[in-house]
């Protein structure tokens, strides 16, 4: 895939090699944190803060748990242009506040210096004995339109109007086609017929994005995160239906096709120059019980929505001197997050579902000599474990407080009344997580998941506050940065 | 297998109902741990046809003679007894205080033997369900071996500290093979250091003694005793008290352990070990004599500590003899001098 051109390859190469240089007085790993939105990220990034600066339990993380890490703290970040990972306000509103931290709106970066012992005889008397983790936090949204460079905009004009006809969208997408079948693209260009045409369309991936439909695959990402482009013609344009291939000079197929470049050029290619391109490790979140709430639909959705996030990183080991030049991701986590609102003995099999769905994307990279690896994950854990004795049946249950307005069966939850709640046995074949995809009818699946507010952090007899508790948050530290504190 | 149907979801007061710690408690049958790699790649065990074993008139004549010579010894043991009352009544009762106390020392041997056998046993086992978990990455497995490791170091008191690091962490959760892992580094990272310097200190002694005995016959007669004893003291160290009958045994599984492996631990190349006593025996032929004793000192070692350590290496270095060469090489009669108590 030729995601950039020969200029920004060189570019690339450049920094590439300026990095490297700084790297040998000053070690670091660039760790992009991504998934789609509410997949967890912001959690994510803030417990692996806290719980590296606070002395948290990480009994995997093997450098820290045999004690060479000797302290870890905050640093100015090295791009001036990013906005920083607000860690201080998140750790407040988790810890304090007991809410989970609002999401991620933007790129943002924050710069994480660890001070360690290599193991190693040479690499102590040699080394700095820190390591810089820059933490890059971007929404996975963003990932997807990666593969627009690729694509001119009858192609994609083309795909996104299959989309939106597909089974299971919600009502926009109707309404957005209906006036857009009523517009010919041949026609002279109108600034108030786009305009209109960008707002429905941009109702319909929102409405695509809530809680009941719950779907992933939506580009172009920046429609729902407009930031400081809102209302720029980069941002106003849509798909057509009809034949839009060669529209005539002046009409209004032109103007869109000149505009989905624009966004191209203007969006999504800075994004992978200065960030996406740069990074060493990566790991993907991903919230598939959110999906598999919703039904088979937004599973296969979230599949989809995965592979091609997957398929565009550059995964791959180089050479020695070939890292000199170009950065490939060699390590690639795929966290399925919120792994505490199952009990652990399902967990196995939420790697499982999430191994069978991503299969051919791992495949692809593991060809290319990456690592990657599941893990299911809780970055804080919201729950504790305990079994539930009802009539005959055990059912292995989670405990803790749901979220106010949460509901189940009827009952609506206040956020106070502590429960115990069984979310359902997941499929043991990952396979029947997609039954049912073609047909419109949303299946009786028995399973549930409720969200849980964080939890109330234990004091010590001091008075300190313990630190976040989570599961395989070490596990997946010691994947993505173990080797690098050897 | 059977498969029930999935259950439904169900929510619960936390008043209204029991709740148990047990995670284990609502494992249903099916719920067997799903296994995320690849088809083990183990070889089908090959099944030998059974010899008949046949009755062996050999095995009739020792069993025979066994009881012969008991009984002849218990008549023995009587005869005097009876002697000795004849002769004077209190020589009589001191016999027999004696007879009765040999009686209770053969029976506390037995019952030591027993029990040394049995703590083997117990190791093999915990370490076959060890590589059996971390192989399937099972949980359950995984935590049942934790559990059995941390029973049997009970009464040691320096693995305290490990064992409450490891009790602490039982709420967490986290997967068998990092578990495993965790359990290696918790509990056996002191062994393993203790069984590296038992080991270069038992190497470091023959190579010295051979190269400065006078004669071959002393040569073979230190190496063999100081492998003996390296092993026992390795047996002691992993496993505690293993008992002579436990000690027979796991030399017999040393040895074996040693013609598997043709005495390569993992991580040598051949080209070190040829480099490692060529060297030495340019310098001097009795030198070099020294070196090739102290190294096969320092085989039988890590053999020795394959069998005896309760969990495979998987976390840990496993000892190498690179770890113990440069040592050898270096040696000279300052340096050399044993250095365990």
């Amino acid at each position: 895939m030729n995601l950039s051109s020969l200029a920004d390859e060189a570019r690339l190469a450049f920094t590439t090699l300026g990095d490297r240089a700084t790297d040998i007085v000053n070690p670091t790993v660039r760790l992009g944190v991504t998934g789609l939105a509410r997949a967890g990220k912001t959690v994510f990034i803030t417990a692996l803060v806290h719980n590296l600066v606070h002395g948290g339990r990480l009994p995997v993380f093997r450098a820290y748990a045999t004690g060479r890490v000797t302290g870890a703290r905050l640093e100015p970040q090295p791009d001036d242009d990013v906005p920083r990972f607000d860690y201080e306000d998140h750790v407040r509103a988790l810890v304090e506040e007991r809410i989970w931290p609002e999401s991620t709106r933007q790129i943002s970066e924050l710069r994480l210096s660890i001070a360690y012992e290599s193991a190693s005889f040479l690499r102590q008397r040699l080394g700095s004995g820190t390591l810089n983790l820059d933490i890059v936090d971007y929404p996975g949204e963003w990932l997807l339109d990666l593969p627009l460079l690729a694509k001119d905009y009858a192609a994609w004009s083309r795909e996104a109007i299959a989309l939106a006809r597909r089974p299971g969208r919600p009502p926009a997408a109707a309404a957005f086609l209906a006036r857009a079948e009523t517009v010919d693209p041949a026609a002279a260009e109108d600034e108030t017929v786009a305009r209109e045409l960008a707002a429905l369309f941009t109702d319909y991936l929102r409405a695509c994005r809530a809680d009941e439909h719950a779907l992933s695959t939506l580009p172009p990402g920046r429609f729902l995160m407009p930031g400081d482009l809102d209302g720029s013609p980069a941002l106003t344009f849509c798909p057509l239906p009809g034949e839009v291939a060669d529209p005539p000079a002046g009409s209004l197929g032109r103007m869109m096709a000149r505009r989905y470049e624009a966004y191209k050029s203007v969006v999504v290619k800075p994004f992978f120059r200065d960030h996406f391109a740069r990074l060493d490790r990566q790991i993907v979140l991903v919230d598939a019980l959110n999906a598999l709430n919703a039904g088979p639909a937004a599973v296969a959705d979230l599949s989809t929505a995965m592979t091609e996030i997957l398929g565009s990183y550059r995964p791959g080991a180089t050479s020695w001197l070939g890292s000199l030049f170009t950065r490939r991701i060699d390590r690639i986590l795929i966290g399925a997050t919120k792994a505490d609102h199952l009990h652990h003995a399902d967990h196995d099999r939420l790697e499982c579902i999430l191994g069978h769905l991503l299969a051919p994307a791992i495949g692809r990279a593991e060809e290319a000599g990456a690592r990657v690896e599941i893990a299911a994950l809780a970055s804080v854990r919201a729950t504790r474990e305990g079994v539930v004795t009802a009539g005959t049946q055990k059912l292995p249950s989670i405990i803790g407080t749901p979220l106010a307005g949460e509901f189940f069966e009827g009952e609506t939850f206040d956020g106070r009344t502590e429960i115990a709640f069984f979310p359902g046995d997941l499929p043991r074949n990952p396979g029947e997580t997609l039954e049912g995809v073609d047909s419109n009818s949303r299946r009786t699946s028995p399973l549930r998941f409720v969200r849980f507010r964080p939890p109330a952090l234990e004091r010590t007899a001091e008075g300190m506050k313990l630190s976040l508790p989570h599961i395989r948050l070490d596990r997946a530290l010691e994947f993505l940065i173990g080797d690098r504190l050897a | 297998m059977i498969v029930e149907p999935p259950r439904r979801p169900a929510a619960f007061r936390l008043d209204r109902v029991r709740v148990t710690d047990d995670p284990d408690a609502a494992l249903r049958p099916s719920d067997q741990p799903v296994v995320l790699t690849e088809p083990e790649d183990e070889p089908v065990p090959v099944v030998l046809p059974k010899l008949r074993r046949r009755m062996r008139w050999s095995d009739v004549l020792f069993s025979a003679l066994g009881v012969l010579v008991s009984l002849g010894i218990g008549l023995a043991i009587d005869r005097l007894i009876r002697d000795l009352f004849d002769r004077a009544d209190w020589l009589g009762w001191i016999a027999v205080g004696a007879a009765a106390l040999a009686a209770v020392a053969v029976a506390a041997i037995s019952i030591r033997e027993i029990a040394g056998l049995m703590r083997l046993r117990r190791i093999n086992r915990i370490r076959d369900d060890a590589e059996a978990a971390s192989r399937r990455d099972d949980r359950k497995a995984a935590r049942a071996v934790v559990r059995d490791l941390a029973d049997l170091y009970g009464e040691r008191p320096e693995t305290a500290k490990g064992r409450s690091n490891l009790a602490g962490h039982a709420d967490e959760i986290i997967d068998g093979r990092d578990l495993i892992g965790l359990a290696e580094r918790e509990l056996l990272a002191n062994f393993d250091t203790a069984a590296k310097s038992l080991v270069l200190a038992s190497a470091k002694r023959v190579t010295v003694v051979t190269a400065i005995s006078p004669r071959a016959a002393v040569d073979v007669l230190f190496v063999l005793v100081s492998a003996l004893r390296l092993i026992r003291q390795l047996g002691q160290l992993y496993g505690g008290r293993p008992g002579t009958l436990g000690f027979m045994r796991l030399a017999r599984l040393v040895v074996g352990h040693l013609a598997v492996t043709g005495g390569m631990a993992a991580g040598d190349s051949l080209v070190q070990q040829v480099l490692g006593h060529g060297l030495a025996a340019r310098l001097s032929a009795r030198l070099g004599e020294g070196v090739i004793n102290g190294i096969l000192t320092a085989r039988v070692g890590i053999a020795a500590i394959e069998v005896c350590r309760p969990l495979p290496f998987q976390s840990e270095k496993p000892p190498a003899m690179a770890d113990f060469m440069a040592e050898l090489a270096r040696i000279n009669p300052g340096k050399g001098r044993p250095t365990d108590e």
